[in-house]
């Protein structure tokens, strides 16, 4: 149950523990592998629609297990351009590669080199999670 | 650090522990799906230690007890047991429970562990000038609960006994794996099953109770046995219809808007609560307990509204996702004219208007071996696995 939790490199990550990945002009958003691994078998994605504004740090929607429901919080202020759909039907995909087939929303930011400063480092992001484990 | 059950050891070892009602006790093992899909095709096994037990004894128990609780104590046969009520004198509910006759005049009651020590104070208030004598036994015995369709077959192994030759309610006592137990065909999941209860295994020397555990396992191997932790304990219950106390019951609600009437015996001269629960029979309640099932995604959860078209008619008092059933499922409280099945409602989940049916409880029901009732509906196990895709992995 516990163990090392996957924090690849080359992404920034929130404290809530969402990762993002710069794509050129837009960010790809998801969830990260502690957090899938805390929720544990995820039943149900609740998707923003395309087109909805957001604020760094504002919820972009829930992620939630059969018990448990958990924010998914937007690392980014700007638009949300694309969502993943196949979370629908398949929302476990979150559980299985939370990384890639998980990811949950693409957001063109507003204003990335003012954002990008209050989201973290992998290294510091592993750090955040020593600490959480190591409380527990 | 909360309390430990007798069986704690394993639960850390192998599950992940949560505080509920000041007790370490495992949420889930291998995950809550696994888990619930174990109880409703083969077997599951539930610590439930941690329960509030008393043993009420004495020529003037029957009285007391008949006195202090909703149900019919005196019709009780030997070996027989009830779901019941605790409930003040306005005719709320202190709590839900069952009375077991163990002997002409000795009763085994059972509460929940939450309510352990506002029961036992209750009791005692009213026990007034009985000559019953009470000892609280929750830590001094351990209590497991054995449910799914194979339970029987399991307890054929551990014990020579046949689930077969106890009625539903009723009791017998029983050895496993050297222990005297007494085993209740009950329990909490809307699966046939038994609960069991081993008598000398205290919380400091659970010696007696870990044998009864990892029999109950070892034997269960070949019939599929997984542990269950509180979390499928939680949506197993929910999926049968059945209250939560401190959810869908507490010291607001009646017997009578949680529809609990059936437990309710206003025939019986005098009980705690009776003439409020009547008064309110009478003039009919003003919201009702009804079941309702999503109809676009999205999953209920306590707390959450209820509207008919935009006007709030209630709450959720307990909803979760349905493994079983594959859907979203709640209970709430709504005035009864929106409380008949098929009624249209609408559930507020946090911004979103989720439109939801109203549903006949129980949401899931086994029958028989091979006979399931799903939203009302009969049918065959093997048709209700297709219909619901429901996997066995």
């Amino acid at each position: 149950m516990k163990g090392e939790y996957s924090v690849p490199d080359g992404l920034y990550y929130t404290k809530e523990h969402e990762w993002v990945r710069v794509e050129e002009n837009k960010c790809r958003v998801g969830v990260t592998d502690y957090a899938q691994n805390s929720l544990h078998e995820i039943v149900y994605v609740d998707l923003p629609k395309v087109g909805t504004k957001v604020a760094q740090m504002q919820s972009l929607g829930t992620v939630e297990s059969v018990k448990a429901v958990a924010d998914v919080y937007s690392p980014v202020s700007g638009e949300v351009v694309e969502v993943n759909d196949t979370l629908s039907d398949a929302p476990e995909l979150v559980n299985k590669t939370p990384y890639s087939e998980g990811w949950i929303t693409v957001i063109k930011p507003e204003d990335l080199k003012k954002d990008l400063p209050g989201l973290m480092r992998p290294e510091d992001y592993r750090s955040l999670l020593k600490e959480i484990t190591e409380k527990k | 650090m909360g309390k430990k059950t007798q069986v704690y050891d394993y639960h850390k070892t192998h599950g992940n522990i949560v505080d509920y009602a000041g007790y370490d006790l495992p949420v889930w093992f291998e995950g809550i799906i696994p888990e619930c899909k174990a109880v409703r095709t083969h077997v599951g096994i539930f610590d439930v230690s941690h329960m509030g037990r008393v043993l009420v004894e004495g020529k003037d128990a029957e009285n007391f007890l008949d006195k202090v609780t909703t149900n019919d104590v005196s019709s009780l046969a030997v070996g027989r047991g009830q779901y019941s009520l605790l409930c003040n004198p306005g005719g709320r509910i202190i709590d839900d429970l069952t009375v077991f006759r163990l002997g002409s005049s000795k009763f085994l009651v059972v509460y929940n562990a939450g309510n352990r020590e506002k029961d036992w104070n209750w009791l005692e208030k009213n026990r007034e000038s009985s000559t019953a004598k009470m000892v609280d036994v929750s830590d001094d015995v351990a209590m497991f609960a054995v449910q799914g369709p194979r339970a029987g077959n399991l307890l054929r192994k551990v014990s020579h006994a046949r689930l077969d030759e106890v009625d539903r309610y009723g009791t017998k006592d029983v050895k496993v794996a050297g222990q005297s137990c007494l085993l209740t065909r009950s329990g909490y999941t809307g699966e046939d099953g038994f609960e069991i209860y081993v008598w000398n295994a205290s919380i400091k020397s659970p010696a007696n109770a870990l044998k009864v555990w990892n029999q109950l396992l070892a034997d269960g191997g070949e019939f599929g046995i997984r542990p269950v932790g509180l979390g499928g304990r939680d949506v197993l219950r929910l999926e049968a219809g059945m209250c939560l106390y401190g959810n869908d019951i507490d010291e607001k609600t009646s017997p009578v808007e949680a529809r609990l009437s059936w437990v309710v015996r206003l025939e019986k001269k005098e009980f705690v609560g009776k003439d409020a629960i009547q008064v309110l029979r009478d003039k009919g309640p003003s919201r009702v307990r009804a079941g309702f099932k999503m109809q676009a995604r999205g999953i209920p959860r306590q707390g959450h509204a209820i509207l008919f078209d935009t006007e709030p008619i209630g709450k959720v008092t307990s909803g979760s996702f349905s493994p079983t059933l594959g859907v979203g499922i709640g209970m709430g409280y709504v005035k009864p004219t929106f409380a008949k099945p098929n009624e249209k409602i609408i559930v507020r989940i946090r911004d979103k208007d989720v439109s939801a049916k109203v549903v006949k409880l129980p949401f899931y029901q086994r029958k028989s071996n091979d006979h399931v009732v799903v939203f009302g509906e009969e049918m065959g196990f093997k048709d209700f696995r297709s219909k619901y895709s429901f996997e066995t992995s």
